[in-house]
């Protein structure tokens, strides 16, 4: 099927506790936003390993946000300390992969912030409808 | 699992390792499962065919929004299977003697012509009846056979028949398959020995229609609230479609009218029933989710908005910023119908601007206060317990022992001591299982 | 039981009634489902979760040999463990089940754009069935539960929740860090309903509490360093008058910490005249005797009460919540000070006496002529002008501008969270809501246990509430933590990480990346070889996601069953995505 218009394809990582609770808060709040994003839930964000965000770009990913629980906040007490360290260090292999840094996100939500989850995901998708899609590997949801 | 009706010799039970808990909604079955986990038996005895109670009518729960059967029937089937809980359905207590530690309940089993043990929940007997009646699992709304059960996630899963209503043309005996219909069932009293009691009786609705002004039962669109929970339910007699019962329209504009029979002296309800501000404020909320498009104005007519638990008030405000629900504080002084239309007139005074308001409203959602259920007083006279002047249990130290009664031995949970919303029923069920677990655990000694 | 065996992956879409089958075209689902990989067997059904969902489950796993399963429903945080049960009934592996959220995370969020939302749901079901086919059966783990329950917070709540676990014949240890137990209800005088004295409520569980052989009590204490899981969990109590340490071993833990009065600084002069109080304050001066004002000691002529003194406020983090008690608090003190005074006002937005009793306190005050005046949205104002305090306000009802010069202002504030919650959620692994206080697993259903397996909340520590309501939950509590201990063992998560020693290179780096530091280095082999104490492991990833060189197992979470899902997720559905 072909469609003109771009819409975002958009992987999420959310941890269980927090980020993830979220996203549920927000279905259960009936706040709506867009589709794109789809979730893969680990335990902790600390289980997302960069290997995995550059094998999403590869494989044609127009966006992707990892999330979790606000630092201090971490279920696993000091997890998230690990995902910002490692979060900065993928900001960086952007540049060498040639992607526009918008394409990546980090967002902090706790499990009581429905809204905050909503917003990441509508700013996110508004941001990647604007930048077009994935230069690497075609991208978008449809095409 | 007991439900498939493995005889049990009840009368044999050991009271010092028994408790028995009457009703079975979501106080009953917390205050069973928590004395069930702790290896003792429980006796569940309920007076319909399906435990859940009232909470399995609902349709959304505040002030999450959660679906009440989502989030309740994982718990009727963790009842129905749980190894330490023998659940009589479709019985009712008739007697209790004895003391904490060793009392004897008389348990009525009323016929329900359905072989608990052979009924497998198929329904292949239901087209074969010619009789149709009111669900009273629907308010009435719905229609049900005379062998029915109330909702698609009825536990057990048993057909029952409806003896006023059955005309014994025992067509659905021949329907089944199993042989699981026995029309000559007759009823059966059985005793059982326990140590400790629960009481989790619940609650009935305040009968609407007691306020004539305000047109129950004479104008079709007014209605009240657990008939409207109902109506937006997808298990319900409209599958989830928001209607009028009068035309079958969706109304574009509703009215709920709070305090029916609550904190009011002359109807003889002075107290606050506790829930009906938030599940008021939550019916108006999922009128917009259902029908975003088409319903434009809601519209809650309130004394005070009573949002007082967790996350309450935080929903109370989202449902005027996101929803834009409409609350005007002035009590209803009567409800008028346009017989053309169905329409209804709501004249009420805005105490905060002190208009006199008249309202058109195509839908108006009357919500009820809470009452003892009417067989509440007889059971406690059967027991010795007290009543309040309100009519449920009465308890002697609210503060510090807020779920024992004046009977050692007894203790109650739920809507039987007073108004709740589930999540305080929840804590009032493990409460009392708590409680009687600690005398069961002595014998019934203090 | 075997991972080696051909996956056979069986799918399941629930409708939920209207909630998914409203929006999302479960059946175009459930159809497409059937061509993934793996997956032989595909339907839709009304209620999954409900007695006939499960039985379906179980007849389709026996029948066409399913050993593995997706449901396509709700959140897992709800149901995970319902259809984990469901699947083992029938003798699959609980880790061979695989959840898939479509109701929070499409139906409800995307209602108004249902193609998508379809396409969406699809998205989620082939990543599902991908990750299900790599899923492997892990082996039940369970620990023993040490039979000794500790409470933290001598109030009414912890009292209440000790003199039940003693009663019923266990170990529990009361650790509360002022000197003496009763929490605030040590400053109060007669309590609503029943004008009970607080004293003799805390004095009756006091009573009861060390009346009894297995109750320890302390005082002056706090708990310092906690750690280990459900059943074994290791505390250091510190007394703060001795500075001594001791270590103590529990099986489960119930937190009721409580909350604090809202201290109103920059609420209506708070502080600039000594004769504006909070009405803690107020009932500390009533317990000691007759109330006088502050400044001269005279008794006061009048008095003027404000309700919702740093609650409801909307946009203020911290103070959107209702305090549930304090409506009934305010009215109570109200209707008693009047016998007392020539005239007391008290000014509200709602008047939110909703418990048994409360409705009836309400209208004694209103007959004892209590003037209750409205002020609604626009909250009221006190200037202090010399030694007189005046208040100025709307009357929501009459519409009319009011000033009054009280005697004495009452400032009815709310309950915040203890300035130590944060500290001590961080110290229990508890996650706090918005108003700060501590979060339950399940508002509706399981309003007393936590996301942390063997730790229980009650009282004031979980929201704002009154006595009554906090000694219910904690005889609630109480019976969880002894039906923890009845039991004696508990099953726990196998979701613990593994080292593959022939890849390890040495590196430290899940050494240090470990957050319970359950990781260290062999020194059997040369090279020393990382290696995981499983008991201390809490099944976080952060050790596989670092480790440079593959070599750590993340069972249930491992790299293969992540990049599947991400490989699904990017091949695109073949089901119609636009809109009209």
């Amino acid at each position: 099927m072909k469609s003109g218009k771009f819409e975002p394809n958009i992987v999420a990582f959310t941890c269980n506790w927090c980020s993830y609770g979220s996203a549920d808060l927000a279905g259960i709040s009936r706040i709506q936003h867009p589709p794109n994003a789809k979730v893969i839930r680990l335990m902790c964000s600390g289980r997302v390993d960069p290997v995995m965000v550059i094998e999403s770009f590869k494989n044609g990913a127009d966006g992707v946000m990892v999330t979790g629980c606000h630092i201090g906040d971490c279920h696993y007490s000091t997890g998230n300390y690990r995902t910002k360290v490692r979060f900065s260090a993928l900001q960086k292999a952007m540049k060498v992969m040639g992607l526009h840094p918008d394409r990546l996100k980090l967002l902090w939500a706790s499990a009581s912030e429905g809204q905050q989850w909503a917003e990441g995901i509508i700013e996110m998708t508004s941001r990647i409808r604007e930048i077009g899609p994935n230069p690497i590997n075609g991208g978008g949801l449809v095409k | 699992m007991t439900v498939a009706g493995d005889k049990i010799d009840y009368s044999a039970m050991n009271p010092t390792e028994t408790a028995l808990v009457i009703g079975g909604g979501v106080a009953g079955m917390q205050a069973a499962l928590d004395i069930a986990d702790q290896n003792y038996q429980v006796v569940l005895v309920e007076k319909t065919p399906s435990v859940g109670g009232v909470m399995a009518m609902l349709d959304k729960t505040f002030p999450t929004l959660d679906c009440s059967a989502c989030i309740l029937t994982p718990r009727l089937s963790e009842v129905s299977r749980h190894p330490n809980i023998k659940l009589l359905t479709y019985s009712e207590v008739t007697e209790i003697t004895g003391e904490a530690g060793d009392f004897r309940v008389k348990v009525l089993k009323k016929a329900r012509k359905v072989l608990e043990d052979k009924c497998s929940g198929c329904g292949d007997c239901v087209p074969h009846c010619p009789i149709q009646v009111k669900n009273e699992f629907d308010q009435g709304l719905g229609y049900r056979k005379a062998i029915y059960i109330g909702f698609p996630q009825s536990t057990p899963l048993i057909y029952t028949v409806d003896t006023d209503n059955c005309i014994k043309c025992e067509l659905c005996v021949k329907s089944c398959e199993r042989d699981a219909i026995d029309l000559t069932m007759e009823d059966e009293e059985i005793e059982i020995p326990v140590g400790a009691i629960i009481i989790a009786t619940g609650y009935e609705l305040f009968d609407v229609s007691k306020y004539r002004r305000l047109g129950y039962g004479r104008f079709k669109n007014v209605i009240n609230a657990l008939e409207y929970e109902r109506l937006i339910n997808a298990s319900g007699p409209t599958g989830g479609n928001l209607m009028r019962l009068s035309d079958g329209k969706i109304p574009k504009s509703i009215g709920f009218v709070q305090c029916v029979g609550a904190r009011d002296v002359k109807e003889g309800v002075p107290y606050c029933s506790r829930v009906c501000c938030m599940y008021g404020v939550k019916n108006a909320v999922m009128a917009k989710e259902l029908q975003h498009e088409n319903v434009k104005d809601v519209t809650v007519y309130y004394a005070d908005i009573r949002a007082y638990g967790k996350g309450f008030e935080e929903f109370y405000q989202m449902s005027k910023k996101r929803f834009g629900i409409k609350f005007i504080r002035g009590r209803v002084a009567e409800i008028n119908e346009d017989s053309k239309t169905g329409d209804v007139f709501i004249s009420a005074e805005n105490t905060e601007t002190s208009e006199l308001l008249e309202q058109k409203h195509e839908l108006v959602v009357l919500c009820p206060g809470i009452l003892p259920p009417r067989d509440l007083k007889e059971l406690a006279d059967k027991v010795g317990l007290n009543v309040g002047p309100d009519g449920f249990i009465a308890i002697e130290h609210p503060a510090s022992n807020p779920v024992d009664t004046n009977i050692p031995g007894v203790y109650v949970a739920g809507c039987a001591e007073s108004a709740k919303d589930i999540p305080d029923s929840v804590a009032a069920g493990s409460a009392a299982a708590m409680r009687a677990s600690i005398t069961l655990s002595k014998g019934g000694a203090s | 039981m075997s991972g080696e065996e051909e996956p056979k992956v069986g799918v399941f879409i629930c409708h939920c009634g209207h909630n998914i089958g409203g929006t999302v075209d479960v059946e175009s689902v459930a159809q497409n489902a059937a061509h993934y990989p793996n997956v032989v067997y595909s339907t839709d059904f009304m209620f999954m979760c409900s007695d006939a969902g499960q039985a379906l489950i179980r007849e389709k796993i026996e029948e066409k040999g399913l050993n593995r399963v997706v449901v396509a429903s709700c959140s897992p945080r709800m149901h995970e463990p319902t259809f984990r049960r469901v699947v083992e009934e029938a003798g699959v592996n609980r880790y061979c089940f695989e959840q898939v959220n479509l109701r929070e995370h499409v139906s409800w969020c995307h209602a108004r754009e249902p193609k998508k939302a379809t396409v969406k749901a699809d998205d989620l079901v082939r990543m599902s069935t991908a990750r299900a086919s790599l899923l492997v059966p892990l082996e039940i783990k369970t620990v023993s539960i040490e039979p000794h329950a500790l409470v933290l917070g001598g109030g009414v709540a912890g009292l209440r929740a000790t003199v039940d676990i003693g009663s019923r014949g266990f170990n529990v240890t009361l650790v509360e860090k002022e000197a003496n137990f009763g929490g605030y209800l040590r400053n109060l005088s007669v309590m609503y309903p029943n004008n009970e004295n607080a004293d003799d409520v805390i004095g009756r569980l006091v009573k009861e509490a060390e009346s009894l052989e297995k109750v320890k009590m302390l005082t002056n204490s706090e708990i310092i360093d906690f750690e280990g899981h459900i059943g074994n969990f290791e505390a250091k109590i510190k007394n703060s008058k001795t500075g001594k340490t001791t270590k103590h071993n529990f099986g489960t833990v119930i937190v009721t910490t409580g909350f604090e009065p809202f201290e109103p600084e920059g609420y209506y002069c708070y502080g600039e005249n000594p004769n504006i109080i909070t009405l803690a304050e107020f009932e500390k001066i009533r317990k000691k005797g007759p109330l006088l004002r502050i400044s001269d000691g005279k008794p006061p002529k009048n008095l003027l009460f404000i309700g919702c003194v740093g609650s409801r406020e909307e946009d203020v983090k911290g103070h959107q919540h209702c305090s549930r008690y304090c409506c009934t608090a305010m009215t109570k003190a109200a209707a008693d000070i009047q016998d007392e005074c020539d005239e007391v006002i008290l000014l509200y937005d709602d008047i939110r006496t909703f418990g048994r009793g409360h409705e009836e306190i309400h209208r004694m005050a209103r007959t004892k002529h209590v003037v209750f005046s409205k002020f609604g949205e626009k909250k009221p104002k006190v200037i202090v002008k010399d030694d007189e305090i005046i208040v100025k306000w709307r009357d929501d009802l009459s519409c009319a501008n009011m000033t009054y010069k009280p005697d004495m202002l009452v400032l009815t504030t709310g309950m915040v969270p203890p300035k130590t919650s944060e500290a001590v959620g961080k110290l229990f692994g508890l996650t706090r809501s918005g108003d700060g206080f501590y979060n339950e697993e399940h508002i509706k259903l399981a309003p007393l246990t936590t996301h942390t397996a063997g730790v229980m909340i009650a009282g004031a520590a979980q929201s704002a509430k009154d006595t009554t309501d906090s000694t219910t939950q904690a005889s609630g509590a109480a019976v969880k933590a002894v039906s923890l201990m009845v039991r004696k063992t508990v099953e726990i998560e196998s979701t613990v990480s593994v080292v593959d020693e022939a890849l390890c290179s040495s590196c430290h780096t899940c050494v240090t990346a470990c957050p319970y530091g359950a990781i260290a280095m062999g020194t059997t082999t040369d090279p020393p070889v990382a290696f995981v104490t499983e008991a201390k492991c809490h099944g976080c990833g952060t050790c596989a996601a670092g480790c440079p060189s593959g070599a750590i197992i993340m069972h249930h979470s491992t790299d293969e069953q992540i990049m599947t899902m991400l490989e699904a997720l990017l091949q695109l559905s073949t089901l119609q995505g636009s809109e009209g």
